[in-house]
Order: C-alpha cells, then sequence, then structure tokens
C-alpha cells in the first residue's frame, strides 16, 4: 500500500540516455549537465538573505522536485519535492530564525581535500570534484568508498550541509547549481536567495546553520534594534 | 470505488491502553466523499463512535490528527492539520445525556500535517489513556510510545525548544502545555511554540490521554493520479500569487492583525466583553503599533507564501520573551475585548496562554465575562481570590490566568468556560455570558452584521465560531477547505483554472462536476450535524447570548444597531430550509441525508 514513486535520479536517467544515444529533444530543459552554460571560471553559490527568510522551505521543495525527476508514461518529469531530499536544507530554531543552508561552493574546497580517492595519485575517476564548466562540487559514487572524510570537512570547517546518506553511505547535499539556473533562486517567494560570485568575506560565508542562528538571535531579538520597522 | 491516488489509505491506529500500534485502513469510498483533514476525521469519528453520550474524556474518544490530501505537497498555503475529537467544550440546553456534547475540530498552521504525510499516513487516531506521560515518536513505519515523565510539567515554548535540539531539523512536533496537563477543558494544542490548534479543547483530550506530544519524521510521498496536470496547477497556482503582489503583500505586512483597524473602525471588534464593536485606544494595538514596538520578523508555514506570522520582542516591564502576536483573535481577545491597550502587556499574555497552551479566544471570552461580572457587583473580590480583577489589567489578567491553569480557587470554576461560572453565578450573568453551546464566541461582534453573524455562530457544529461561514454555501466551501489542508487565508487564488476541485482530480483520479466536488463539503457539514444531534442538540440550541438583542453599542458605527428574536427566527428558518433541515427541530431531512449518501446516519 504504500509507495515510493518510481524515482531515479536525474544522472542515472542520463547515463542511460547517453548509452541508448537518443532522447536529446526532450532534454532541452535538462541542457546544462552536457555543459552549455559556462561559467568562465567565475565561482558563483546560492546566497541567502536571512532578513528576507520566512522559513516556508519553498526551495528545498523545488530543488528536489527538478533533482528527482520522475518518469510517467516515458516523460521526465520533475518530481513531486520532498523537501527532506532537497540540496538546500532550512533549519527552524527557537526563538524563530530559519536558516536556509546551502553548498557555500568554497575556493578552497576541504570536502575535496578530504577525499582519500581524491589523494590516490592513481585514481582517474574521483569520488568528488569540481566540475570544469559549471564550478560547482559534483560527485561520482561509483567510485566513492562512503568513508564521510568530506562530510566530516564540511561540518569541522564549513556549513556542514554535506550529510552522509544512512542507506547508500554516500555523501548528499551538495548544490550542482542546477548548471547554471538555480530553482531554489528563481523559486523564492520571497526573493530572499540569489545566485552570486562567491566571496569568503561576506558576513556568513561558510558558517553552520547553529552559527549563523546565535548571530541572528541576538541581531534580531535582543532588543536593541528593530529590524523590519 | 476506483483506486484513489495522492493518498495512501492508511490510518495509523495508536491505543495508548494497549500500547497496541497499527495500520488501519481507510477506505477508498471515505477518501474519495471525505477527503481528508476535518471532513475524513468526521467520518472516522462517526464510525468509532457509535452511541451518543460518550465522556469526551474517556479513553474511548479518539484524538485524530488529520493531514490533508494537499498535505506534504507544495501547493502554495497547504500546511493545516485538523484535530479532530468528540468536544469537551460544547453542551445542550437541555441535556439528553450525561456528556452530551458536539464534535470538535481545530486546526492548525506549520510544519507539522506535512511530516505525517511524509511518514506514510493520512492521519492518526489515538485513543485509549496512557498509565503515565509518554510521546509517540513516529519514524516513517516505525512507531514507538516513549516516556514523557520528564517533560511533564513543561511549557510549550521550553519544550519546544527541547525537541529542536533533541530531534534537529528532520522531526516536525505538536504537543500541549500545563493546560492539557491539567484537564482544563479549553486547552489547545500547539507546534512550534505559537501556532495554535486552539478551539474546541482538543489539547484538554490530548492530556486525558497522558500524552504529550507527537513527534514525527517522514520520508515518502505518495503517487499521485495525473502527474503532469498537478505540476501544471502547481505551476499556475505560484504563478497567480505571484502576480497578485498586492494581494499577497497585504497579508505580508500586516497578517490577520491588519484587521484589528479596520474592524474597530466598523464597529466589529468584540470590545468590552462584545458590549461595543469599536475599541477607543486601537492606534495604541494595531498593526502600525506592532511593527515598532514587537514585530521583528515574518514567518511562514509549510510552502506559503503569505507569511502571515509575526514574531517579535517586547521591551520593558513585560520584556524578555520572543513570540508571535498579536494577530486579529489574540490582539482583540486579550486586547480590546479586556480594554487592554498597554501592547507589550498584551504581548506577554499570548505569550503565557501559548506556553501553558490555552485557547486564547476562550481565555479572554471568560477575562472579559468576570470583568463585568465584577464592575456590576455580581462577584466580588473574595469570589476572585482577592485578583483585583478590571477592565484593562494586565498583571490581574496575568495572574487569573495562571489560577486558571492551576484550577486554583476561582480558577477552578473559571477553566470551565463562562457557561459555567454564569450558571453558578446567576443573577442574570447569563446574558453577557458569550458563548453558543458552551463555546466562547471569536474575536468578531455580532450586532452590526447580525444576520451574517449571528448565523455564522449560532449554526457552527463545534458551538461558537467565526470560521464557519455564514451561509450554507460558504459553510460548505469551509468544510472542504479544512479537508484538504488547505489555508482559509488563500482560497481567493484557488479559483477558475486553478481550483481545488481540479488539484484533487490530479492527485486523486477523481474526475468530478463542481456541483459534485461542492457536495462533500455539503456531506461533511451534515454528517457533524447528525453527530451533533443524536447527541441531543436541536434549534433551540443554535441561540445566542441575550446580550446581542439587548445592548446596542453606545458609540462607533454600529451606534444603535439591534436585532429582535423575531429577527433571529426568521433568518434561522430560513437558513435550516435553505439547508433542508426541518425548522422546527434542525434534524436534516431524511431525503437531504440520502442525496449526500448519510442514511447511515439516521
Amino acid at each position: 500500500m504504500l509507495m515510493t514513486p518510481k524515482e531515479s535520479s536525474r544522472r542515472d536517467f542520463l547515463k542511460k540516455l547517453a548509452i541508448g544515444g537518443g532522447g536529446v529533444v526532450v532534454l532541452s530543459k535538462y541542457h546544462f549537465l552536457f555543459g552549455n552554460e559556462a561559467t568562465n571560471g567565475i565561482l558563483k553559490a546560492i546566497v541567502v538573505d536571512f532578513d528576507k527568510c520566512t522559513g516556508c522551505r519553498t526551495c528545498e521543495t523545488v530543488c528536489s522536485a527538478f533533482h528527482h525527476p520522475v518518469e510517467i508514461n516515458g516523460e521526465i518529469l520533475n518530481g513531486l519535492g520532498n523537501p527532506k531530499l532537497g540540496n538546500i536544507q532550512v533549519y527552524h530554531y527557537n526563538p524563530d530564525v530559519d536558516i536556509p543552508s546551502v553548498c557555500a561552493n568554497c575556493p578552497d574546497t576541504p570536502c575535496v581535500n578530504a577525499c582519500p580517492v581524491n589523494a590516490d595519485p592513481n585514481a582517474n575517476i574521483k569520488p568528488i570534484y569540481r566540475d570544469e564548466v559549471t564550478q560547482a562540487i559534483r560527485t561520482n559514487h561509483d567510485v566513492c568508498l562512503g568513508c564521510g572524510s568530506c562530510a566530516d570537512a564540511c561540518e569541522t570547517e564549513r556549513t556542514g550541509i554535506i550529510k552522509m546518506n544512512p542507506i547508500t553511505q554516500h555523501p548528499e547535499h551538495i548544490c550542482d547549481l542546477c548548471g547554471g539556473d538555480p530553482q531554489c533562486v528563481k523559486n523564492c517567494p520571497y526573493g530572499a536567495l540569489s545566485f552570486r560570485e562567491v566571496d569568503i568575506n561576506r558576513t556568513y560565508f561558510g558558517l553552520s546553520p547553529e552559527e549563523i542562528a546565535e548571530e541572528l538571535f541576538e541581531r534580531y531579538y535582543s532588543g536593541e534594534e528593530v529590524i523590519n520597522g | 470505488m476506483d483506486k484513489i491516488w495522492g493518498q495512501y489509505g492508511v490510518l495509523l491506529d495508536i491505543n495508548l491502553t494497549t500500547r497496541e500500534i497499527k495500520k488501519t485502513k481507510i477506505s477508498n469510498d471515505d477518501l474519495k466523499n471525505y477527503l481528508g483533514g476535518r471532513g475524513l476525521g468526521m467520518k472516522i469519528l462517526w464510525n468509532r463512535i457509535k452511541e451518543p453520550g460518550l465522556d469526551p474524556f474517556s479513553p474511548d474518544n479518539p484524538l485524530l490528527f488529520m493531514p490533508g490530501p494537499f498535505s506534504g505537497l507544495p501547493i502554495p498555503s497547504s500546511s493545516r492539520t485538523t484535530i479532530v475529537t468528540k468536544s469537551p467544550r460544547t453542551s445542550p440546553l437541555n441535556e439528553k445525556y450525561e456528556h452530551s456534547s458536539t464534535i470538535s475540530y481545530a486546526n492548525m498552521g506549520g510544519f507539522f500535517g506535512p511530516e505525517v504525510k511524509f511518514a506514510g499516513y493520512d492521519g492518526i487516531a489515538v485513543t485509549g489513556k496512557a498509565s503515565s506521560p509518554v510521546y509517540i515518536l513516529i519514524e516513517d513505519d516505525k512507531v514507538r510510545i516513549k516516556s514523557a515523565r520528564s517533560y511533564w510539567g513543561m511549557g510549550t515554548d521550553s519544550f519546544d525548544k527541547l525537541l529542536i535540539e533533541k530531534y534537529g531539523k528532520q522531526y516536525q512536533s505538536c504537543y500541549i502545555g500545563q493546560g492539557g496537563e491539567n484537564g482544563v477543558p479549553y486547552a489547545s494544542i500547539i507546534n512550534t511554540a505559537a501556532r495554535a490548534a486552539g478551539r474546541g479543547g482538543v489539547g484538554a483530550v490530548m492530556g486525558s490521554k497522558n500524552l504529550k506530544a507527537i513527534v514525527v519524521n517522514g520520508n515518502q510521498q505518495p503517487n499521485l493520479a495525473k502527474h503532469k496536470m498537478y505540476l501544471e496547477l502547481l505551476d499556475k497556482a505560484r504563478t497567480a500569487f505571484r502576480e497578485d503582489k498586492e494581494g499577497v503583500e497585504s497579508w505580508r505586512s500586516g497578517g490577520t492583525a491588519d484587521a484589528l483597524e479596520s474592524s474597530s473602525n466598523n464597529g466589529t471588534m468584540a470590545v468590552r466583553n462584545y458590549r461595543e464593536g469599536t475599541f477607543k485606544e486601537i492606534e495604541k494595538i494595531n498593526t502600525k503599533a506592532a511593527r515598532t514596538q514587537i514585530w521583528k520578523r515574518d514567518f511562514a508555514c509549510f510552502s506559503c507564501q503569505l507569511a502571515c506570522k509575526k514574531s517579535g520582542f517586547a521591551k520593558g516591564a513585560y520584556g524578555g520573551v520572543v513570540h508571535d502576536g498579536p494577530e486579529y483573535e489574540t490582539g482583540t481577545m486579550m486586547g480590546a475585548n479586556l480594554l487592554i491597550s498597554d501592547l507589550e502587556g498584551l504581548n506577554k499574555m499570548i505569550f503565557i496562554c501559548d506556553d501553558y497552551g490555552i485557547d486564547i479566544i476562550t481565555v479572554g471570552g471568560v477575562l472579559g465575562f468576570l470583568m463585568e461580572a465584577r464592575e456590576k457587583g455580581m462577584i466580588d473580590l473574595e469570589f476572585l481570590d482577592g485578583i483585583d480583577l478590571r477592565w484593562g489589567a494586565v498583571d490581574a489578567s496575568i495572574e487569573m490566568i495562571h489560577k486558571i491553569v492551576r484550577k486554583e480557587g476561582v480558577g477552578k470554576l473559571s477553566s470551565q468556560g463562562v457557561k459555567a461560572l454564569a450558571a453558578h453565578i446567576g443573577q442574570g450573568s447569563e446574558e453577557f455570558a458569550i458563548h453558543v453551546k458552551g463555546h466562547e464566541l471569536a474575536a468578531w461582534n455580532v450586532n452590526t452584521h447580525a444576520e451574517r453573524m449571528m448565523i455564522t455562530y449560532g449554526t457552527a457544529n463545534r458551538g461558537a465560531c467565526h470560521l464557519n461561514g455564514s451561509n450554507p454555501n460558504r459553510q460548505n466551501y469551509d468544510a472542504t477547505q479544512d479537508s484538504l489542508g488547505a489555508c482559509s487565508f488563500a482560497g481567493r487564488w484557488y479559483k477558475g483554472e486553478i481550483s481545488y476541485r481540479q488539484f484533487i482530480e490530479a492527485i486523486t483520479g477523481v474526475e468530478q462536476t463542481d456541483e459534485e466536488f461542492n457536495r462533500i463539503g455539503e456531506r461533511i457539514f451534515n454528517l457533524e450535524k447528525m453527530f451533533n444531534y443524536r447527541e441531543g442538540f436541536n434549534r433551540d440550541d443554535d441561540c445566542l447570548p441575550e446580550r446581542f438583542f439587548k445592548d446596542a453599542h453606545t458609540y462607533g458605527k454600529g451606534k444603535g444597531i439591534l436585532s429582535t428574536h423575531e429577527d433571529f427566527d426568521k433568518w434561522i428558518e430560513e437558513y435550516y430550509v435553505d439547508r433542508g433541515w426541518d425548522k422546527n427541530s434542525s434534524k436534516p431531512s431524511r431525503e437531504k441525508l440520502i442525496e449526500l449518501g448519510l442514511e447511515f446516519t439516521s
């Protein structure tokens, strides 16, 4: 009685497609995965304006819907958007503060550096790497050991958004920037998200949701300042 | 009946006495005919309560937590969870049974309902009574009953913080405070420390089961019948919100609190225990004042574009707590109705009530009644245990709230609501005990639009309810909306090519005409009515307090307007005819019941 949508990850789907050699016509929407969106080497990432975020979690659902498509009558469509599967994740705290946490696309890539497979000079396929075209961090689960070093590095040094899937033991929630047209930015009803050049000097760069929440408690609820007045 | 998509057909059935946990099948017929939420909850309640007169605090009274078919889907403003049970708040004029009471439903926004859906259930039924305090932990198929002994006695705010710390972001919860634990009949169920299923005493029923909380983490979604059609509707719905900048902004800027000023200006506000309709000090508690003194941030429920919840921080003597509010209901019932214009004090009172988990609308009604009885000399300081309760008094009000929750002295009787208080005090105080069927009225006053408001309050199946709709069509529509998991604030956007009916077709696969779809709400409303009728409620109970026939407002827009009993009799008879109900008894006709597929009720 309980059903899980017939779900294939977009990557698996494209892999099948590549083998089959057809279907490019239906894929105009997904062309970025073939590398049409060059970023000229500029590092970009999703940046949150916490003053505008209301914690509605629309970003989680659109991210999830886009990255977990379903096949219906031979047509590949957006999924239902289970927010748990979004690469961006919104953390709620009490007192009321909501922190969308998303891969910062760190220029110095602690996650990539921590990977023991990457450190192996003989490995020619990397489990976690920066995509040359989109400049996003990507993963290749086929060669991943599931050791969790990337997640540990992210957690100790940056946002901690990378989590190991308890079943597959592969890293999750790494933002692929939707290849250059992030769905979360496009669909945020409150204009709280933007797609911008990575700036390691911006206020909340690379901080964990807990760290940001602490600062925002102080900022909004210390009684010193009226933000929305 | 064909398969119903978009629903699991599964009710999580938990008996706290036997600790039995099972999945009960929900029939396709029920999913089609009652949708989810309030409607499906009512049908399950009917199936389980076979005889009238069941004590609402009996372990046999089911407490149903019902998301709807929209829940868990990012359809804008579809976060609502309805809690359905037999009411501990209502009673008929002439009790046919010792425990005659109506149905109760209370709905809350937030994130709880979607999470129940993610866990793989169309609803949760809790029956029985645990031998000591427990909470229910649901992780998809894994369901556990865990000890809550160390959490019993905690306020909802600190308990919410504890749960966030303990379970983290992937878990959603709802819980009671000391109000529900102590069996205050108007206790509420709270989620995210502020969003309340406030009315109808659902938190008291939860407390009677020794159930502190339900904590859920789910990871599933059901398949839809017409996935592509759903995506197209979703896209159009998002566009409709996006393009109506002004409409959306009106909710974001002030939420329901914007109504404080307009309602006062229109003479439609509950002021001075409903004696007046306009609050002379409204500018001290309106949106502008709240923005300047209290509100800091706007918050939205799951996938909502309106963000009507305002959180803030007060300074001064009543400062130190971060909470949301005031909005229209809380601002009026704790403010205007008690002539309280100290915004920070008002905000503190709202926090205290939410932290205890008690219905702020009813508390405002109770305090207003006591203030008036004191003013009129019907009760004295001794009756009030020395609490100097007067119009506008914040500290005395706070003291009284503490007494109510502890059920100490005057608080014990006051915890039973205005009907019980008036019965005890007598001296004609019944005339200003503002309730219908024992359930206190909400923050919209009656006289200026008497026909609309008397039908709204008088005919509501849970006792006085401002969200009931003022005519059969509107009531049916609202019953449907409450059964989808959709929010009443966003109904205006779901019209034309993105109607609720079309969403239901895409989700469940049921193809039906608008007429057939509208019949669902009518069916739900009539089933509720039949439940109440069986309990002994009839036409006599659909009556308004005498105040609304005797006391015209003395100033403001409603000044001098008064309706007569003859007016009301005419309106209510027209209403019954419109409904297809008997004019004298208010019982739905046999033909109407057959037409709606409710012949099993008579």
